[in-house]
């Protein structure tokens, strides 16, 4: 079985649940499962902040200018 | 118990508890409350690594964090800058993450990229740019914006055009005010952690019009009030957030070091070349030319040095360097020659400094990353290092990276309320690490 289609349970607060059940069923989606991943995995794709080195670029310069080195 | 950790970069006991040149109203009714302490900053006291060294309870050679930057061996200038992935020990607000409580944290150097954290994160003045994705969760930026506009994350101070910079450096201040000030009442927390960088800014730029004991004074209508108005806006600022902070809520007031005047910049590079431990190919026809590894003289070169607010010096050494010539037999010998001989480095005048010159293995209890081979200060910091050459002294004036008027000191300040403790008054000095321990504690941690 592939990472993608293997699943793993994850356990939230009831409250949470029954929210989010409701939000899945407004917004089409299949079921609650498809909904918690697609929503997590734009969070995590959101978190991936890379550093280029344009922009470690652009901080050193700062640092300079600011006598930090 | 809630515990709200307000960091003001750079502030000293002589402004915070003696009141030199503030009026703090707010705040100094305030630390009657409090458990004062002068805080005895790390080595070496700057930014990065300090307030980590707060928040994590441990030593720049534990972090492995020297600086704001480092290199790898073959390398003149810096390999890398230290950014939050750079940092493998865990910090309060994770320590406190972990156990289910909730943070907020806004401003601390260095959290760009924001790791998640179970609340919310804006991140602190190493940020490349307010387009990039500076908070956790990342829809917070949009909330951020929406209701402050633009982040700003830090001013360039290091000009003449001072009264401009002061009106960036108060714009900055009330913004990040705002959103702390929103942050904590808008969302919960249990451990909120602050650093307002203005601070540190301020006294960079206007310490000369404040300060009366600075050597080049300057008495100035309007500058000679910027550092008292941006402490007056962070007095004003506390005494609103102390009306909604719930009873119970344990206040820290902290600095990452402290300030004092800078009387010039020593180019440690021209001293090196002066004493022949350093050998150009050719020395530069302009003034205040970083190094490059072009420059150099491998073959007859022993060591050179980088600048900042203190030097960090590398040896050319064989196996270890590309060119290296020392050999590793002859490289404590020469670690302390040099050690001896910058510790005897004096005044233009003669006059005698305290200098403090020391190998990492010396001061840490573990030596992690990338640290140089020696680190010092001159004139017990009132001269920072420069590590530009080209000047034909070794003796600068004015700091080689742009006007400024102050540099650090070792001793900021703690002031500690804990709502079930009476302790309060002058408890003497503390180590900057002990704060994370203190911090723990009221968390229950």
């Amino acid at each position: 079985m592939s990472s993608l289609s293997e699943k793993v349970a994850v356990y939230i607060s009831r409250d949470l649940y029954e929210k989010l059940r409701k939000l899945a069923e407004e917004g089409g989606f299949s079921d609650i499962n498809e909904f918690v991943e697609f929503v997590l995995r734009e969070v995590a794709s959101a978190s991936e902040v890379d550093m280029s080195k344009e922009d470690e670029e652009k901080v050193k310069e700062r640092l300079r200018a600011l006598g930090y080195i | 118990m809630k515990v709200l950790v307000i960091g003001l970069d750079c502030t000293p006991p002589r402004i915070l508890f003696d009141k030199y040149g503030v009026e703090l109203p707010n705040i100094g009714e305030f630390l009657e409350k409090c458990a004062r302490y002068e805080l005895r900053s790390c080595f070496p006291p700057i930014t990065i690594p300090a307030w980590l060294c707060m928040f994590t309870g441990l030593s720049p050679g534990e972090l492995g964090i020297y600086g704001f930057r480092h290199r790898k061996p073959g390398d003149v200038r810096e390999s890398y800058i230290v950014d939050s992935r750079k940092v493998r020990a865990r910090t309060i607000w994770e320590e406190a993450s972990s156990k289910g409580l909730r943070v907020s944290v806004l401003g601390v150097p260095p959290t760009y990229p924001p790791k998640p954290v179970n609340g919310y994160m804006i991140s602190d003045f190493t940020t490349p740019g307010p387009e990039k994705p500076y908070t956790w969760p990342p829809w917070l930026k949009r909330e951020i914006e929406s209701r402050f506009g633009r982040f700003i994350f830090d001013v360039v101070y290091r000009s003449w055009e001072k009264e401009k910079v002061y009106r960036e450096l108060m714009q900055m201040l009330k913004q990040h005010l705002a959103v702390a000030k929103w942050l904590m009442r808008e969302k919960p927390w249990d451990l909120f952690v602050y650093v307002e960088i203005s601070v540190d800014r301020a006294h960079h730029a206007f310490w000369r019009y404040f300060d009366d004991q600075h050597p080049k004074h300057e008495k100035h209508a309007v500058l000679g009030d910027a550092i008292p108005r941006i402490y007056r806006e962070i007095d004003k600022w506390f005494g609103e957030i102390l009306s909604i902070l719930p009873r119970d809520t344990a206040v820290l007031i902290a600095s990452d070091h402290g300030a004092k005047s800078m009387k010039g910049a020593f180019a440690v590079n021209e001293w090196l070349i002066e004493q022949g431990f350093l050998k150009l190919r050719e020395y530069p026809k302009k003034r205040g030319v970083d190094l490059s590894k072009e420059m150099v003289d491998w073959s007859s070169t022993l060591a050179w040095a980088w600048g900042g607010y203190y030097s960090r010096i590398f040896v050319n050494l064989m196996g270890r360097e590309p060119f290296g010539v020392v050999k590793p037999e002859e490289y404590e010998g020469l670690v302390e020659d040099l050690k001896r001989s910058l510790e005897r480095v004096r005044g233009p005048n003669g006059e005698q400094w305290k200098n403090i010159v020391v190998a990492p293995k010396e001061i840490y209890p573990r030596v992690e990353g990338d640290a140089p081979d020696l680190m010092a200060v001159f004139d017990d910091l009132y001269w920072r290092a420069a590590g530009t050459i080209g000047w034909g002294t070794p003796y600068l004036e004015e700091n080689d990276r742009g006007p400024d008027d102050a540099v650090h000191d070792w001793k900021g300040v703690l002031a500690v309320y804990d709502p079930t403790d009476s302790l309060h008054g002058y408890r003497g000095e503390i180590n900057i690490t002990e704060v994370h321990r203190i911090i723990k504690g009221l968390l229950g941690l």
